[in-house]
């Protein structure tokens, strides 16, 4: 089109997939597995059940950009 | 109908913010159809003045570019050079015309807010953002499927070579994000940003018109100065997020075509 054309560059995508996908790879781990703690703790009358499946779909949500991602 | 003498008119003696209330619209005339609205007149212009520009600038080229083919051509070059080739490498060619007029568009409806008189963000209804990310997310399926397999483009998101316990705890987050929450984050970063930047825009501009010119008083006066002065600096920011928002949904729209084509790793 222009004169002033460049080769393609091809760094930068998968750092910028990454950037992009981790709030809706964090929200589902939280919704979930935190919706799975919510069942459970409604089943068993075991409060903890609930933030201990958010808290762990958060850090299997990080988990998981990280080997889709980081390795 | 701007939008101060919409809240003019329902202030009363109290000063009311802005609310919900701004996004509401009868029908354009009376008589006509009840989803002839406004935001739906300046999506249909948008589109128009879309294909406007890309008319005037690339219909005639000519070999040393001149007036509008110079505006086409430098958005070209940075939808091109930012939006397609980082994330499309060297498809990105054949995904122009769809991104190019995605970002020009998306742009003028953002636009829309700060141009006197009509002054209102088409996207701040999700309604539009939701059939463009809606669009691109159909897109994305076709494509993975068509190009990676039918079940191929499913089973090439999950990541290969992890203990087969760890597969039941990731696959359904992977699912739910790429399928579920991606078009809706897609759509709603678009719509969230237009829709508080409108409330922003139409609360500053109000302060000033109610305490200048509606109810001036001596002690009022000063607030209504910020208020101005505080409208004219927030338009100034908007015209930056309209811009960073057209191009964040071009890019995401590139990013997930991209996953399509492209098995991730």
């Amino acid at each position: 089109m222009s004169e002033h054309s460049e080769a393609p560059r091809e760094t930068g995508p998968s750092f910028a997939d990454a950037a992009w996908s981790v709030p809706s790879y964090l929200l589902s781990g939280m919704a979930i597995w935190g919706g799975i703690g919510w069942l459970l703790s409604e089943w068993s009358g075991w409060d903890l059940f609930k933030p201990i499946g958010l808290i762990m779909g958060a850090g299997l949500a990080v988990y998981l950009v990280y080997v889709k991602y980081g390795r | 109908m701007s939008a101060v003498t919409v809240l003019a008119a329902s202030g009363g003696g109290v000063f009311t913010p802005p609310g919900a209330e701004l996004f509401d619209f009868p029908p354009l005339f009376a008589g006509g159809p009840e989803w002839l609205t406004k935001p739906v007149a300046l999506a249909i212009l948008g589109a128009l003045l879309t294909c406007a520009i890309a008319w005037s600038a690339f219909a005639k080229p000519k070999l040393v570019p001149r007036g509008m083919q110079n505006v086409g051509e430098i958005g070209y070059t940075f939808v091109r050079d930012q939006v397609a080739r980082p994330f499309l490498g060297k498809d990105a060619e054949r995904w122009m015309p769809l991104l190019l007029s995605m970002f020009v568009l998306i742009w003028v409806w953002n636009l829309f807010a700060v141009i006197p008189v009509i002054q209102f963000p088409v996207a701040s209804h999700i309604a539009f953002p939701a059939v463009l990310a809606l669009s691109v997310y159909f897109l994305k399926i076709y494509l993975g499927m068509r190009h990676q397999g039918p079940v191929k483009y499913f089973t090439n998101l999950i990541p290969k070579g992890l203990p087969k316990p760890i597969y039941v705890l990731l696959v359904p987050i992977e699912y739910l994000s790429t399928f579920v929450l991606a078009p809706f984050t897609h759509a709603v970063r678009l719509f969230a940003n237009m829709f508080a930047g409108h409330l922003i825009l139409a609360f500053f501009s109000l302060v000033g018109y109610w305490f200048l010119i509606e109810n001036p008083t001596l002690l009022g006066a000063p607030v209504g100065v910020l208020g101005v002065v505080m409208t004219i600096a927030m338009t100034a920011f908007e015209l930056f997020i309209q811009f960073l928002q057209a191009f964040l949904f071009t890019m995401l729209a590139a990013m997930y075509i991209g996953s399509g084509l492209h098995a991730d790793h």
